[in-house]
């Protein structure tokens, strides 16, 4: 993972060789493992080995004119395997990727929509602002909301966009603050002051979109007392970690499984409730392979009674991205118009395999993914996609 | 500093080294300077002052000018000390007339500023020409030397180096970790790139060692210390216990067929854990010495202390001890020749290719075994389903050239990988595919043999493999799938194959570094071991009288270690022939007048080189032992021992001169 991000900021591929992430690059040994490890790499004119070559011999406008980096879902599988540590996710391939979408012809529909959307509305559907915190109604525990209770807070938990309106993103909001209420977590959520993160809006570096709302967010901080910020949203949490980062954001942030993990030991006791579920667990990219946490989630997993864990194929960093990263949440109708197989379609294959009968992810965006991937395998109904946190509810209620 | 009238006539000297010295530090400018330095009446620069000008012009200088002491500014003490105290011998002067400045390593190669470093090298040459007006004359003193040799290490490499030795008539205890010689080579079915049968190659070596008179072989057995200095080391050697009487064993085999285990139950070291053995086994047929061992963790008696001793009664020689201890041993040498290999890179450590966890993923070592006639199936390629694989990937670079695992290119994987391709060809007649990054094949007839190989039509594919997984369109998910881009056809590729070959690199052995400590020698980080110099001085160490053999300084092939060996074998019998070595006179000694015998340096010494005289009540130094450190110098409270070459008038004028900086025009100011 790159050490000092905020280096780069206003680092542009014209200055990029200079630095000293430009050394990496220029240590790249053309060996082809970012490409073989794409998920997206068969589809690729441009996979990252070719753009450095590219880019080395001063081709980069070819680049460009190709939708190679528009296929790239920021799974982090290329980085997390080059041999020479080449921060490729992280840097290259984002400024390569908004150089691309700048020169596309035609922004494909879906993405143009969600990033107009989050621009306007704060969120990638669309939906009114007012309705973030929407998804309280019929909770029946109490959630503080800053702009009414501006108390200072030890959390402050970044609800984002999915679990706020998607009705399933919405159940694992619900099972948080129920979970933080049961572990006496003195928590906050920012309510209707929220906007996306910006994660759809880290398909560029740091320009247009994806300033303009961590300029929002980050005015909004400043404006409460807290200790820590926790998320659901492995993307979020991505975007505070590496973007906001750039910006000056200080705070300490983690996502919602690693903060319960710390609380384990109050934790393990509550859940009572046996499940008898042969689960597999989907580690996804901004979690496990960008952050490392890939035995946190297991270990809750296994805390909870009656559940057997069997693995994928591809687990932990060798984990393949359910395509909903780097803008592919928008792009589903894209790739199917140049007969790419959804990535979703593709690991639920590998899911199914193992025979479990409830997928467990840790991340929104998988949900209605997931979802969708088993109705097209026809596998809907004898399997069930769970985010972890409604797992342990089920464990803990009574 | 005082002009000692005339008496003290110091020649200056700075090389340009080039223009290593010269592109950094204005080399004229430092000799203009040093002439106006007090007592020194010659001052000169020139391009290479370790060149025989160079140094002859020392020599006139001393005797033209009556020089009485001399400088030098050039690279490190550690390369060219020596010839300049030789150079100033030769003119006529005691050697240690002469002090050496660093002008490359510690000024011109680690700074940016032509300016500021040339000003450095002014107050570097100011201290040492201050200094060296204090030099005393010093003696070097001989010591002999023990003519007895330890090989640490059983490999191709120590081996080579034992019978070296022997056959020149000096005595080597040869001392390998495990129950038998060999190493690594002994797993080999051929070697590249000659294709010679590795057993064909070494057993006869094995048996020569075994049979040498000069040989003193010592197998599972180890070294725990080392005590002592060149010409006269003090070696302690465990032996561990085998649970066999060595001197009885004939290697007759009886107690395994006796074994209360009717079955070899447990998995075997020497085959990878491809085959079994029983808790009292033979290591491999052609195993040296032949004599059997007894694993404790996997006998009963050892483990319940309820076996029938089978074993025991079996042998008609009496050999079995089950109640056998480890035994130490000290032995004196006076050199020590390190020969302890590599270990293949654990390929779990690359989790993405699948090694425990997909049956048909094997690592190259593993295959060796395959493939040898005398292994597991006796050389039947037959997988762990009982399968023959039809289609073979060979995966290079497994944990080499990678920085999660080792940077370095392991130098012998791209040949040993063809050579696998073309003797599992040989064996299944598969497809055999190659994935490499870059084919790597220096060396005399390597090429040649890449050539002969690949024209037996193997597949090579220029891509580093990206992952491996069974292939869904095989029902029985046995079939893996290896994918990689094929970067000469820019295509992301999918191979179906039966069996994978992961070409593990060479890395260091686990406890390279506490070896390392135990014989205070040197190693990178990484754990291999450092030669004196990597162009001059090969098989040296930074530590007299230790030398290096084999894959224990760096991943080489056969030819390298023996030549290796060879060459570490030649540098002891140098130093053994010439009967004596010459220690450094840098020594620290007790002035017996001041010392008040308070012992407080003795504990000190990390060398035990102090030992208190209860009749004098005076400490005493053993010259031979004292390397030189410093500690009881600056511990001593009554400032009564003095060390030669640092004796306070010395250590004093020179930082005199590193202070004494205002009689130079500063041409440049800091900010
Ligand atoms: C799969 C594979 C195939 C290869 N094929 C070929 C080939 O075809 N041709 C070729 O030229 N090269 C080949 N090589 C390289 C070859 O193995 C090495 O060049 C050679 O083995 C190096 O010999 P060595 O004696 O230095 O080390 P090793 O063979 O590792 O021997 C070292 C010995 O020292 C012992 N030892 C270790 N530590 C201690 C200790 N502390 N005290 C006492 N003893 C100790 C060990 O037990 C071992 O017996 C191959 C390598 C691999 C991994
Ligand atoms: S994996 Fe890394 S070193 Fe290899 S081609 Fe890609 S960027 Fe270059
Ligand atoms: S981040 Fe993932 S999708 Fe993007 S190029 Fe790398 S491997 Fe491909």
């Amino acid at each position: 993972m790159i050490a000092d991000i905020e280096s780069l900021r206003g680092v542009t591929l014209e200055t990029l060789y200079d630095t000293p992430e430009g050394r990496l690059i220029k240590s790249c040994i053309q060996c082809g493992t970012c490409a073989g490890s794409c998920p997206h790499g068969e589809y690729m004119e441009y996979p990252p080995r070719r753009i450095i070559k590219m880019m080395q011999l001063g081709l980069l406008d070819k680049v460009f004119d190709s939708d190679s980096m528009l296929k790239c879902v920021n799974c982090y599988a290329c980085m997390s395997k080059c041999p020479r540590e080449i921060h490729l996710t992280e840097v290259l391939l984002q400024l390569i990727k908004e150089q691309t979408i700048m020169r596309l012809p035609v922004v494909p529909q879906e993405l143009q929509k969600a990033l107009e959307n989050s621009y306007r509305y704060g969120n990638p559907m669309g939906e009114s602002g007012r309705k973030r915190i929407n998804w309280m109604q019929n909770l029946d525990v109490p959630v503080r909301i800053l702009s009414q209770n501006s108390q200072p807070v030890d959390v402050l938990w970044f609800v984002e966009s999915y679990p706020s309106y998607h009705p399933r993103g919405q159940d694992t909001a619900r099972a948080i603050a129920k979970i933080f209420n049961r572990l006496n977590v003195d928590f906050a959520i920012l309510g209707n002051e929220e906007k996306s993160a910006g994660e759809c809006g880290m398909l560029s570096w740091e320009s247009g979109l994806a300033e303009s709302l961590v300029d929002y967010n980050m005015a909004i901080f400043t404006k409460y007392k807290f200790n820590q910020l926790v998320t659901s949203d492995p993307h979020a949490l991505d975007a505070f970690l590496y973007r906001y980062k750039m910006f000056g954001f200080k705070a300490k942030v983690t996502h919602v499984i690693p903060f319960l993990w710390q609380y384990f030991d109050k934790l393990k006791p509550m859940l009572i409730n046996k499940l008898h579920y042969s689960v597999t667990y989907h580690d996804s990219c901004c979690l496990g392979r960008h952050n490392g946490y890939y035995e946190e989630p297991r270990e809750i997993l296994k805390a909870i009674p009656g559940i057997k864990i069997t693995e994928m194929v591809h687990n932990r960093s060798n984990s393949i991205c359910c395509g909903g990263g780097g803008g592919g949440m928008w792009l589903d109708t894209y790739f199917k118009s140049q007969n790419i197989e959804r990535l979703s379609d593709n690991r639920i294959k590998e899911a199914i395999e193992t025979g479990a009968d409830v997928l467990a992810v840790a991340c929104p965006y998988e949900m209605p993914r997931f979802e969708d991937a088993l109705k097209v395998a026809g596998y809907d109904g004898k399997m069930v996609v769970k985010d972890i946190t409604e797992l342990i509810l089920e464990s803990m209620e009574d | 500093m005082e002009k000692k009238n005339g008496q003290i006539r110091i020649g200056f000297y700075i090389c340009h080294c080039g223009s290593n010295i010269a592109s950094m530090v204005d080399v004229a400018k430092v000799s203009e300077y040093a002439a106006s330095l007090p007592n020194v009446v010659v001052s000169k620069d020139y391009k290479y002052m370790c060149s025989d000008p160079g140094q002859e012009m020392i020599i006139n200088d001393i005797k033209e000018n009556n020089l009485t002491r001399v400088v030098v500014a050039a690279c490190s003490p550690f390369l060219h000390e020596n010839t300049f105290r030789n150079a100033t011998f030769q003119g006529g002067l005691n050697q240690f007339y002469f002090q050496m400045v660093n002008t490359r390593e510690h000024n011109a190669w680690v700074h940016l500023e032509a300016m500021a470093t040339t000003e450095k090298a002014l107050d570097l040459v100011r201290a040492a020409i201050y200094r060296v007006a204090e030099h005393k004359p010093l003696e070097r003193k001989k010591v002999p030397i023990h003519p007895d040799v330890l090989v640490l290490g059983g490999g191709i490499a120590g081996i080579h180096s034992a019978l070296t030795l022997a056959n020149a008539g000096k005595k080597v205890y040869l001392v390998e970790r495990e129950p038998t010689i060999g190493g690594h080579m002994a797993m080999f079915d051929k070697t590249f790139p000659t294709l010679d049968c590795a057993a064909c190659i070494l057993t006869p070596k094995m048996s020569a060692v075994k049979n040498h008179p000069n040989i003193v072989l010592w197998t599972y057995a180890e070294i725990v210390g080392l005590d002592g200095f060149v010409g006269s080391y003090k070696a302690k050697i465990k032996h561990k216990p085998r649970y066999i009487i060595e001197e009885l064993c004939v290697g007759c085999n009886d107690c395994i067929e006796a074994c209360v285990y009717k079955e070899a139950r447990f998995l075997d070291e020497f085959n990878q854990g491809l085959s079994k053995r029983k808790p009292v086994y033979m290591p491999f047929p052609q195993a040296t010495p032949q004599i059997v061992l007894i694993d404790p963790e996997t006998c009963i008696h050892f483990k319940s202390a309820k076996c029938s001793q089978t074993c025991v009664t079996s042998c008609e020689r009496n050999a079995v001890d089950l109640q056998q201890q480890p035994r130490f041993e000290e032995i004196e040498v006076g050199t020590v020749i390190v020969a302890t290999g590599f270990k293949p890179v654990d390929a779990r450590k690359v989790p993405y290719y699948g090694y425990g966890n997909f049956p048909g993923v094997y690592t190259a070592l593993e295959v060796e075994r395959l493939i040898n006639a005398s292994g597991p199936t006796q050389g039947e390629v037959v997988l762990r389903d009982g399968s023959h694989p039809k289609t073979i990937g060979i995966v290079h670079c497994v944990g080499s050239r990678d920085k999660h695992t080792n940077q370095w290119c392991s130098r012998v994987c791209c040949l040993y990988s063809v050579k696998l391709a073309h003797l599992l060809k040989e064996h299944t007649g598969a497809d055999i595919y190659n994935f490499y990054i870059d084919m790597r094949t220096p060396g005399k007839m390597m090429e040649e043999f890449y050539n002969r190989i690949a024209e037996e039509g193997m597949k090579f594919i220029r891509g580093r493999v990206a992952d491996i997984y069974p292939d869904r369109d095989d029902p029985q998910r046995k079939r893996l799938i290896v994918k990689a881009e094929d970067t000469l056809i820019q295509e992301i590729i999918k191979i179906p194959v039966d069996m994978v070959v992961l070409s593990t690199g060479l890395e260091p052995r686990e406890d390279a570094q506490e070896v390392r400590r135990m014989l205070n020698i040197t190693c990178s980080t990484e754990g291999f071991y450092i030669e004196r110099h990597p162009k001059l001085a090969p098989v040296n160490t930074f530590t007299d009288g230790i030398f290096l053999a084999g894959c224990c300084q760096g991943p080489k092939d056969i030819p390298d270690t023996v030549a290796q060996a060879g060459a570490a074998a030649a540098e002891v019998l140098a130093l053994i022939d010439k009967g004596y070595i010459e220690i450094e006179p840098n020594t620290a000694y007790i002035n017996e007048e001041e010392c008040s015998g308070c012992k407080s340096c003795v504990p000190l010494c990390p060398y035990t080189a102090i030992s208190y005289i209860e009749e004098k009540k005076k400490a005493f130094i053993n010259e031979a032992l004292c390397k030189g450190c410093g500690t009881c110098v600056a511990a001593c409270p009554s400032g009564s021992i003095i060390q030669n070459l640092f004796e306070d008038e010395e250590i004093f004028s020179e930082i005199e001169g590193i202070l004494n900086f205002r009689n130079i025009q500063r041409e440049m100011s800091y900010a």
